[in-house]
This record gives C-alpha cells, structure tokens and sequence, in this order.
C-alpha cells in the first residue's frame, strides 16, 4: 500500500539533502507535501520541469525557518541517545586501539601542520601592519630599462628598484603638495661603535626626522620630537642601549661612531626594535646626513642609493600623487632619460624610465622590487599545497580504515536498524565518532604545534612566537579544522556504514574485502602523494648536495674572512700588511691576503663600451698573495708583482671569451673608458672559478690589485694551517688585539659564507625533507592497518590455502600482490607531476644535476619497499599462522 | 490573551487554517490561497508560517491522513486553537474600527 502510486520519482539527492537537514518531526510531513506537489506538477507541467521544481523546493525549503528547528530535535536527542553513541564510540577505540591511534596521530600530524602554515601565512600577512598611519605611507621605486632583458625579447624589459635619487625626497618634500612627510631609509651599514671600552662592530640605519612622525615605533625614553635638529643626534633601540650604556641611562651620553671616520653622537631616544614583521628594521638610527659621502650623493639626480619612503596627507587622493610625480621626474630627470635614451638607441615605444610607488603594507610580498626582508607569495602557497597533501592524506586514512573496519560494525548497524535506528540517526552516530577522534587528534596536535614550532620557525626564517593574542586564533583555527576534518573523513563511511541492509547483515552475509574501488582509488590517491613528495624531497637533496659538493675552482677550506672595519679608504689598505707582518712568525697561519670583498660578501661590477659596444665585468680588487691562498690557476701569464702593475689586471676565462681575444696578454681593459691611454693591461689570464653563487654562470670578471679605482681592501683573508682550528683562531685574534686595538675582531669562514647563498633552498630542502617524513609515515600507518585488516579478514582463506600445500612464500606474494599493484600506479601517476615540478625548481640553478630515469628507479623501489615492509608485516603473520587455529571453530 | 503582532501572511495563513477546518496541511493551505486569494506562494513559505504560527500557539498539529498519492506519507494536519480563533477576532474588529475613523471617503468617478 505503501508505494508511490506512479513510476516517476523525485530526484533522490535533493530528498536526500532534505532529509539530512530537516529536523526528524517535520520531514514526513515536508517529505509528504513536497511528494503531493511533485505528482501534481508531473501531470501539470511534464516529468523534467517537476522534478526542477521539486529540488528548487527542496532548496527553498533550506531556510532558518526550518533549518533552525533542529538545535531542539538536536539536543533532544542528543540527551537520549548521545551516552550510547559516546560509549560504543570509547569501546570500540579500545577494542581497536592500534587503529585509533593510527587514525588520531595522522590527523595529529596533519593539525598541527596546518596549523603551522597558518601561522605562517598570518605572519606573512601581517607585515607592516601595525603602523598607524600604514594606509597612508608608500614607498618610491624607480623603473628604468634594462638592456639585456630587451635583447632577450622581454615584453616588460624594465628593472624595479626601491634606490633611488637622495634628492628627491627634498624635491617631493618642496613640490609636492600630497606630502605631508617623507624620509630617505638606508639600513644594514655597520662601523664601529665605542663608549668608553666597549667597541663592537654595530650596524645602523640612516633616516629623515620625518621618519619618526610616520611610522609607529615607540618611544621608551627620551623624546623625537625635534630630533636631528642637530645632526650628531642618534635614536637607539633598547638592546643596542643596553649593550653599550647597561644599566646606566642613555640620554644625552655620547658615543662615538666609525664608518668611514669617526664622528661623536649624542643619544637624543631610545625606541623599540622593531618586531619581526617589519619591512623597516634598524638597531639604531642616525641622520641621513651623517651616512658616507651624504654630500656628494644627496643632490645628485645620477646616483641611486636612497630609498625613499612618503606619507600622505590625509585629505589627498592617491590619484593626484602619481601624475604629479611623473610630472616632477619629467622635470628633473627628463633630459638625462633623453640623453640615455639617444646613447643607448632605445625605441620609441620603450620607456627609459618612471617613478611609481607601493603602500607600505604591500612591501613584503612584492618580491620584484628587492628588499631585505622581501617575500613570495609562492612560499605560502607552497606550505598551503604541503598542508593540504597531508591533510588529505590523514583524511584518507581514516575514510579507508573506517571502511575497512566497518565489518565488525555490521551486526551493530543491523542491530541498531532492526530497533528502528533512521539513517540519518546512523549518520549522526558515525559523525560524531570522527568528531571524537578528530578532537582527541586535536590535543595531541596542540602539542605537536608548541614543540614544533622551534624547529618550524628555523626552517621558515620566522620568529612566530604564540602569545595570548594569537594563541585564540589558533584555537579558533585548530576547532574550525578539527571540526571540518571530523566531518569531511567521517561524512563517506557515515552514508556507507548506514546504508547497509539489515537483513543481509544479519543473516551473516560478511565479506569486507578491500572490494570499494572507492577505497583502492583512495589507497592509490594517498601513494601518489607520498611518491610525489618522495620524489620532490630526493631531487632537492641531489642537487643540494651536488651543489655544496661541486669543485668551484678554488680553495676556501680553512680560510677566515676578516673585516678591517676601517672603511673604504686607504687605512683599510694599510692594514693588510701590518697584519701579514704580525702573523708572519705563526706557524699556524700559510697566508695572509686583502680584497675588496670576500665571497658572498658583495661585488662590484662596472660597465664601458668598447667599439660601441657595452660590455660589462664584476671587479675585486686583490692583492699578490691573493690568488695563491685560494689556489686559483692561472692559465696564461703572471700574477700581480708586488712593486709594479699598478694598473694591470688579471681577468678570466669568460671575460676573454666575452671580449673574443685570442691573444688576451697584448691586450687591454678600457674599463675606465679613458680616452687617452689604453686602459689596463691585461697581465695573466686565471681559470673560471664561480665567484658568485651556482644559481648563475661564471661570469666575466677582472681582478686589479693596486689602484684605489679598483676598490679597497676591506677585507683581510687567513688561510689557516691544519691543526686545531678553535686554538688556530684565539692566536689570530690575540694578534689582532695587539695589531689593532681599536677594531673589532669579527670574522667568518669563507665556506661558510659561500654556503649561505644557499640558504633558503636549503631551507625548502629542509621543509620538504620533513614533510615527506610526515606524508610517509602517516601513509604508512594507514596502510600498516589496511593491511591488518585484510589479513584479518583473510584468516581463513589463508588457513585453507595453507593446507592445501600453499608455502609461506606464496601467501605473502598473495597477500602483497595488490599493493604492489596500488604502488605502481601511484608511481606512474606521481613520477611525470613531480618531473615536471621539479624542472621548475631545477631551472632556478645554472649548474644542476639532471633529471635521469635512475632517480625515478630509486624512488620507485624505495617507495615499494617502503610499502612492502609495511604490509608485510601482517602478511607474514597471517602467513605463517598454524591453519589449525584458524580454522578450527568452523 | 497574547499581544502578539501577526504579520499580513501570517495573517492569511492562520485564515486558511480556520477556513479549512479539519483538512489544513501546507497544499491545501497554498491551493487555496491560490483559489481564493489568486496569489502564488511558495510551499516553504507556507511551512515555515504554519511552524511560526505554532510556536505562538495560535494553532497546532498533530499527524495523519496518508494517501497514496503521497508515497504514504502522513500529513501534519494544522488545527486553529481558541487563542487564534480570537487572534482574528481582535485584529477584524480593530480593523473595522480603525476603517470607522477614517473620514467618509467616497470612491470618485472621473
């Protein structure tokens, strides 16, 4: 009787949706009407349009009206009911407590990952935020064309930089009406700092009094208000402070500051340091004016060395800024634009050159526009990708597990059925049991998150620190996602597990193969993720490893780089010797040398034109002893005699390459562009060796040794002999005590300087490295239980094959059999995505290792392995099991 | 006696239900707004009027009357409580009091 009178039926997923949020008391009813209206729209307005009309029904019938009316029926039952579900939820955990575990510490694992790159992504964000008047503050940048870019055919051949003309912040301060103030921003310069006996190298900030009425860094002590009034005024942050002043206060003491002469400063204020999520960071602040060679550079349109920020007044319009600045560069730099353009025959339709700005806020993550503390977006997006992967993969887990186990739920489900459980009663239980688990894996993630996060943040070069304020967040995020995985993983077993038929279950109908071909795609989704992450992880390593171990054509081992920390004049050269003289009776020390700049420790690079030509090379200026402490060939003529060549040079295989020389000792360097002489004459000629870091080619470079054009010596290079080295290094440094008492012993190793270009690879390297581990591990355990089961589940066909004479061999290949399966084509899938991702990051390095198919063969065999020794496990206990005690209660 | 503002559908669905008598489930009701009324409003609107309704105790339901028609489901069949038999009682009569205030206007002709 109780049967729909016609054939046509009621598109079954609206009604379902409907019975999964209506409240139980009125579905019948709703279920009831809906089903009247639909027969009669059947017959009134076709079977097509009805069922339109009816899941359009359904949808509206999704309002607060109704939807709400379940808080009422939810705690109704929840009173009722939810006792039991909590209690069968705890006695199964028990029962199965590998798998609860196996399920929980994934979900673990993939919370506090998440949670991670949360903060992560939130610190990014957070950059520069806390300013006051941040909507108001830009920085200038300048856009001028780039030669090179346009021969390679680039569309945009432009270069974006934030140096720019020390004049113009004068000039928009005058002729600008939108700025209210405006502060040149030169950071990172270091010189020696001395009160009293304490001298250390400090590095410093130079900025505009304007500086301190735009940004929001607190004033502790003192005041800014009229700051550098008087130009040997200088603002400390609390730490530098305390450093040379202790507990004494710091106003009005003075202090004496070396960069390249020493000039004494009066402490005006003492202000915080800026947090980590500060594009603008500084230990202590003097006035533009003292900066080097403030004078020369300050009212030139020519030289690009101050970048420049502005603060708006509050009643102009973003819109007026930017023409009026065109308007003002036209006028200051247009002639000279004119003149490049003609020089260098750029076409019409290219710009030479134009001023633009960026808000503050959006400092961090415009990496084209370099910055010291710049970012990428990529960066979170990459962690975002990581975190989702283990996610997903900890969600298959228990989606899987779930299935797998739901054998030994079946005459629960029939149970609960028979008594009258609805579906949606069923639903509700399994929901809450991952619920459940999820919030158990939710702790154990909290814990997860506070120990990791040290190691996190070396990885990342953050200093996330979760503090009162953000820890709420977090616990905000970690419940949303603990709440969304319980329901996401939990969601495909609930409708699987409660639609079983009870009369099947009952009458004993069980089989729980690994049948889903739901649960095998899962199983292959969740390998080749891992695969993808294997692969990714090994590669980088290959090439990390290639890299620090490729011959780069010179010795730094044992070499310490020291900083003369007298500045760029003729002291610093004077110094090379005094120091080789003072060594010169260690045993312990092979050579003494000076350069311009060590390794990793900038470059200079000029430019000229030869036959109209421009040809461009990185220049060092070295002395004699140079070349033979870092063992570098010289392939054709001599090396720098230690009277003569005054303005010789030495240049390398690619500058000759560049310049087509065949015969490069009769020729010379016109670096100078002189128009009476010849230049430099070109003394010897030294193999390549990579100067700059791998991620480009050995590029043209010359070395000079004597005339100041070529730089100066302000760096003091010390090859140590073999023995102890920490003992090696207290003799160099006692020397230097005795030599120059006035400066700061401050060295590195060499190596270790050429190893932090690679830093942030490193890092990622790092990153992904613990990522895979994670991936793996949380893939494994899933497949650890699968395995379990199914060989639980197989007890008996195991048993009965083993009387037949099957040997222990045979039943684990049969047991193996179809994970191997699963594992190859996971890594077919995985191999070609993760080539392909991994030519991207590839391409980043000039020198690289090449992507062979024995990569993949070791991947590959790795991963099997890997999986096999998971599996087997169970498969050899299932194997080797007396058939007697497994078959004999049949 | 509650004091309770009734909405202009709301209103109109507690009419029907008085109208109706013994057969007011969500169809009849919408049909016959429709015949009587000449107005097309949704089943859901209607539904979540009737609940409204109840929850202010103007009317209440109980279940029965399945057909065939209805895949043998059973109807929520809504029955007008005194409390909104005298619901319209009042806002007719305030209503007719309020049209005696308004001055004698007179349909115009042109």
């Amino acid at each position: 009787m109780h049967k729909n009178s016609s054939n046509h039926t009621a598109p079954a997923w609206s009604l379902r949706f409907l019975q999964w949020y209506c409240p139980d008391y009125l579905l019948e009813s709703i279920e009831g009407d809906l089903e009247e209206q639909f027969e009669q729209d059947v017959s009134s307005i076709g079977l097509r349009k009805a069922r339109l009309q009816y899941t359009k029904n359904v949808f509206l019938f999704f309002r607060p009206g109704i939807v709400l009316r379940n808080k009422f029926s939810l705690q109704l039952f929840n009173s009722s009911m939810l006792q039991n579900y909590w209690k069968v939820a705890i006695r199964n955990m028990a029962r199965r407590k590998l798998y609860a575990f196996i399920n929980s510490f994934g979900l673990s694992i993939a919370i506090a990952c998440c949670v991670l790159i949360y903060l992560y992504v939130m610190d990014e964000l957070s950059f520069d935020q806390f300013h006051e008047n941040k909507d108001r503050i830009v920085r200038i940048h300048s856009t001028s064309f780039d030669e090179e870019k346009y021969k390679e055919g680039d569309p945009l051949p432009y270069n974006t930089s934030a140096w720019l003309p020390g004049v113009l912040a004068d000039v928009m301060q005058d002729e600008l009406a939108e700025v209210e103030y405006v502060t040149r921003f030169n950071s990172g310069t270091e010189g020696v700092m001395q009160h009293d006996d304490k001298i250390f190298k400090q590095s410093t900030a130079f900025v505009d009094s304007g500086f301190f009425r735009m940004f929001s860094f607190p004033v502790i002590k003192g005041s800014t208000h009229k700051i550098f009034r008087h130009t040997n005024e200088a603002v400390l942050t609390s730490a530098v402070a305390e450093k040379f002043f202790g507990k004494e206060d710091p106003i009005g003491k003075t202090f004496s500051f070396f960069i390249n002469e020493k000039a004494d400063y009066v402490v005006a204020a003492v202000i915080e340091a800026p947090p980590a999520n500060s594009s603008i960071d500084f230990e202590m602040i003097l006035p533009s004016s003292s900066r080097p060679y403030f004078e020369n550079s300050a009212k030139q349109w020519n030289n690009f060395s101050y970048p420049t920020f502005v603060q708006l007044r509050k009643t102009s319009d973003l819109v007026t800024f930017k023409p009026h600045l065109d308007s003002l560069i036209q006028k200051y730099m247009g002639p000279s634009y004119d003149r490049t353009r003609v020089r260098e025959k750029i076409p019409a339709e290219i710009k030479v050159g134009e001023f633009d700005y960026i808000p503050l806020t959006k400092i961090h993550l415009a990496p084209h526009i370099s910055w010291h503390k710049v970012s990428d977006k990529k960066y979170s997006w990459i962690l975002a990708g990581i975190g989702l992967l283990i996610l997903i993969i900890a969600c298959i887990n228990y989606i899987v597990l779930s299935l797998a186990t739901s054998n030994a739920r079946k005459t629960e489900i029939g149970v609960r059925k028979v008594v009258g459980a609805r579906p949606g009663q069923l639903i509700n239980q399994f929901s809450f049991e991952s619920l459940l688990l999820s919030f158990m894996a939710m702790f154990t993630g909290i814990v997860l998150v506070v120990t990791l996060l040290p190691m996190f943040n070396e990885y990342t070069a953050k200093s996330i620190v979760l503090t009162f304020g953000n820890m709420s967040t977090v616990l905000a995020m970690m419940l949303i996602l603990t709440i969304t995985i319980g329901l996401t993983a939990g969601f495909y077993p609930a409708f699987i597990l409660s639609s079983f038929k009870p009369v099947t279950i009952l009458k004993g109908k069980n089989s729980a193969r690994l049948q889903t071909p739901f649960a095998k795609a899962m199983v292959v989704l969740q390998f080749t993720l891992s695969t993808l992450l294997i692969v990714s992880s090994v590669i980088m390593y290959r090439q990390m490893e290639y890299i620090t171990s490729k011959d780069l054509g010179y010795d730094a081992d044992k070499v310490i780089a020291i900083e003369t920390n007298a500045g760029w004049n003729r002291t610093s050269d004077e110094m090379i010797p005094l120091f080789r003289n003072a060594l010169s009776q260690e045993r312990d020390v092979i050579s003494v040398a000076g350069t311009s700049a060590s390794f990793n420790r900038g470059w200079s690079r000029y430019g000229w034109q030869v036959a109209d030509e421009n040809k461009w090379a990185y220049v060092f200026r070295v002395d004699e002893a140079y070349l033979d402490l870092f063992s570098i060939e010289l392939l054709e003529g001599r090396n720098f005699d230690n009277t003569a060549d005054s303005s010789a040079v030495i240049v390398n295989e690619a500058f000759v390459r560049d310049m087509g020389w065949t015969d490069p000792l009769s020729e010379y360097v016109n670096w100078q562009e002189d128009t009476v002489g010849k230049g430099s004459p070109v003394i010897g000629v030294m193999k390549d060796y990579n100067f700059l870091s791998l991620e480009s080619e050995v590029e043209p470079l010359f070395l000079g040794s004597k005339r100041p054009d070529f730089g100066r010596l302000t760096t003091i290079l010390v090859k140590l002999g073999p023995g102890k080295t920490p003992e090696q290094l207290s003799k160099v440094e006692q020397k230097w005590k005795q030599t120059f008492p006035d400066k700061p012993f401050e060295y590195s190793f060499v190596d270790e300087d050429v190893a932090r270009q690679y830093q942030s690879h490193e890092r990622w390297m790092k990153i992904m490295g613990i990522s895979t581990s994670f991936a793996i591990i949380i893939s494994c355990l899933g497949l650890f239980g699968l395995a379990g089961i199914e060989s639980l589940n197989r007890v008996k066909e195991v048993g009965i094959r083993k009387v037949m004479g099957a040997s222990v061999f045979q039943l684990m290949v049969l047991l193996n059999r179809k994970y191997i399966m699963l594992a190859f084509i996971a890594f077919a899938i995985a191999a070609p995505i993760s080539w392909w991702m991994m030519k991207q990051w590839l391409d980043a390095f000039k020198y690289r290792i090449t992507l062979s198919w024995e990569l993949f063969g070791i991947t590959l065999l790795t991963g099997l392995a890997i999986a096999l020794i998971t599996v087997s496990y169970h498969a050899l206990k299932a194997a080797r099991t007396n058939p007697a005690d497994t078959l004999k209660y049949e | 006696m509650s004091k309770e503002y009734l909405g202009e559908f709301e209103e109109l669905v507690l009419m029907m239900v008085g109208i109706l008598q013994e057969d007011a489930y969500g169809n009849a009701v919408v049909e016959l707004i429709k015949e009587r009324v000449g107005r097309e409003v949704n089943l859901s609107a209607v539904h979540v009027t009737l609940y409204r309704l109840e929850d202010k105790g103007l009317v209440k339901s109980e279940m029965g009357g399945a057909t065939q028609l209805r895949g043998g489901r059973r109807k929520r069949i809504f029955k007008i409580t005194n409390a909104g038999l005298a619901m319209l009682q009042t806002m007719k009569e305030m209503r007719i009091d309020l049209w005696k205030l308004v001055p004698q206007l007179k349909m115009v002709g042109i």
